[in-house]
């Protein structure tokens, strides 16, 4: 008789086919960015030079256009990979290249992990990413800059990969919520590193656009691993 | 004040960037699909490639110090904005010695953060790499600037005396605490009585009254915190070379090279006249000029000024400083 392994008959929200999860993960990223654009603008018309909306959308155009002729074999990686070489070559600004190095780092300790849990590779990868943005950018927690989501999203994923090693949609989840509650936070503060840093408290009550992209990143990757989910059971 | 002489705004950096390589053929190579300017003929015994660059507006930095005795490759940005990330990490992967890459880079954010990418990427691919950072503008020298002094006429002589440091054969992390120890060495100052032209506008960058004097301006046109009326050239020189000195701690029977700069839209007859007061203020000093160097080394589009620079050197950085390069712009000479 054959033993059911694993998920399917537990409430794990784990994602089955992880390759198909971060290819979900970077085509959802794009539309999140594409739909909210023009607020992205908006926001950092009144905090920095107006373009972060743009670059992100470019540099996520850029992913999917090499999602769409794929380059290798399939791999939980290899999206990861390839949104992180569009960010890194192709985008323009700081912010852009700065989420490059995050998604390199995600997609090095994904690719590292072969049949580990996802929840742990991707807690391993955003912690580094973490630290790389925070030794380039020397922000810190409070400079109302996307280190205030990041830093929430990346402890409290870390924290439920290490409670429930074996729900990766539960620790994302974990950290899309913390994220939002961080870019809520950026609004309460006065820059002290990037250009929204030459505003002072003119940019007071404003949230930070990028802090709202990381948000949008780890929204996308819980909503990646729901839609998975329904369509595989 | 008359516009630009370019075919295409936009595309003024790309066509001076084919003229350089065109003019020095034989020993630079402009890469352009990759962006950075790099030395056909280095020092054999070189273990580590040196690699500066940043916004254009500034020649001949860094391009022209691209050569035998100073730089490997220069990645120009376009006018004042930082070279894209990409630029640094391929032409970082290009030169790298069997001990890595030492990038050079002034005091900016945008630079920065771009060099810093670039070093996160190499990191990834094993190549180690060490970074000096330039910060020499005592204008920006104040407990409430968190960035710090800025990069400025100092980055010539960091990257000479690295050059021919890196000649010998020296690996990276001595190369890091020498270039460190340089820096700290140095300080400049710069003055304008007229702004550059924007490149955008074809307008002054700033208005400054007649007679008025920028004190302490930037090197993409930053305002500075004074603007002085009607000074001489004496007095002026004379609040210059205090302001230097206090910063620097310069001692009696020091050692001092001194960079007379232009920031592009002066005389090098004023240029002189500079350097005969400054050398005379340093003599009542009692410090002793050892070295002197006059000319655009660090310019600011056309704006009319000049920057000072000096160094209080020692045996060992002087013996660097004297060592032979050739390269497009550098032009010291032993003496």
């Amino acid at each position: 008789m054959l033993t059911p392994t694993g998920t399917g008959i537990t409430e794990s929200s784990e994602p089955e086919d992880f390759t198909a999860f971060t290819e979900g993960w970077m085509r959802r990223f794009a539309d999140a960015a594409t739909a909210t654009e023009a607020e992205l603008t908006a926001l950092d018309q009144q905090v920095g030079d107006g373009d972060f909306g743009a670059n992100l959308v470019a540099g996520l155009q850029a992913t999917v256009r090499r999602l769409d002729l794929p380059v290798g074999p399939p791999a939980p990686a290899r999206s990861l990979e390839a949104a992180a070489s569009a960010f890194l070559d192709e985008v323009g600004g700081t912010s852009g290249p700065l989420f490059g190095l995050l998604l390199q780092e995600i997609a090095t300790a994904v690719a590292a992990a072969r049949d580990g849990a996802p929840a742990t590779a991707l807690a391993a990868g955003t912690g580094n990413g973490l630290a790389a943005i925070q030794r380039v950018g020397e922000a810190a927690v409070g400079d109302k800059t996307l280190v205030d989501a990041l830093a929430p999203a990346s402890s409290r994923l870390d924290a439920q990969a290490r409670a429930v090693p074996g729900d990766a949609g539960a620790a994302l989840a974990c950290a899309a919520s913390a994220a939002w509650g961080g870019v809520r936070r950026t609004a309460r503060l006065t820059a002290r590193r990037g250009r929204a840093s030459y505003l002072g408290d003119r940019a007071a009550g404003v949230p930070d656009p990028g802090a709202v992209g990381i948000a949008l990143l780890f929204s996308a990757a819980t909503s990646s691993v729901t839609s998975l989910r329904s369509h595989l059971n | 004040m008359g516009l630009y002489f370019a075919n295409v705004a936009d595309e003024l950096v790309g066509d001076a960037l084919a003229g350089f390589a065109r003019a020095h053929a034989g020993d630079v190579r402009w890469d352009e699909r990759d962006g950075y300017v790099r030395a056909l003929k280095p020092a054999p015994t070189r273990r580590v490639g040196l690699v500066s660059g940043g916004g254009s507006g500034h020649e001949p930095l860094h391009l022209g110090y691209v050569g035998t005795g100073m730089l490997d490759a220069a990645c120009p940005g376009r006018v004042f904005a930082s070279p894209h990330n990409r630029q640094i990490f391929a032409a970082s992967r290009a030169v790298a010695g069997e001990d890595g890459v030492l990038h050079v880079v002034k005091n900016y954010t945008g630079d920065k953060i771009n060099f810093g990418i670039a070093a996160e990427r190499l990191a990834r691919e094993g190549i180690p790499c060490g970074r000096v950072l330039v910060d020499d503008d005592v204008a920006t020298e104040s407990a409430e600037i968190a960035t710090g002094r800025r990069g400025t006429g100092a980055t010539v002589l960091v990257e000479k005396i690295l050059g021919a440091a890196a000649d010998t054969g020296m690996g990276l992390s001595d190369l890091v605490a020498l270039g460190t120890d340089v820096v700290g060495r140095c300080r400049s100052l710069a003055v304008a009585s007229a702004a550059h032209t924007s490149p955008a506008t074809g307008q002054a960058a700033f208005d400054l009254p007649a007679g008025a004097i920028e004190y302490g301006v930037g090197i993409h046109g930053e305002r500075a915190r004074r603007t002085l009326q009607e000074r001489s050239l004496r007095d002026l020189a004379e609040d210059m070379v205090a302001a230097l000195a206090d910063s620097l701690r310069l001692d009696a029977r020091a050692q001092v090279v001194l960079l007379v700069n232009g920031l592009g839209g002066i005389t090098r007859l004023e240029l002189y006249a500079v350097l005969n007061e400054v050398t005379r203020l340093l003599d009542k000093r009692g410090a002793s000029t050892v070295r002197t160097l006059v000319g655009d080394f660090v310019t600011a589009l056309d704006m009319r000024g000049f920057s000072l620079t000096l160094m209080a050197a020692d045996d060992a950085t002087l013996a660097y400083y004297d060592a032979p390069a050739d390269t497009p712009a550098w032009c010291g000479r032993a003496g």
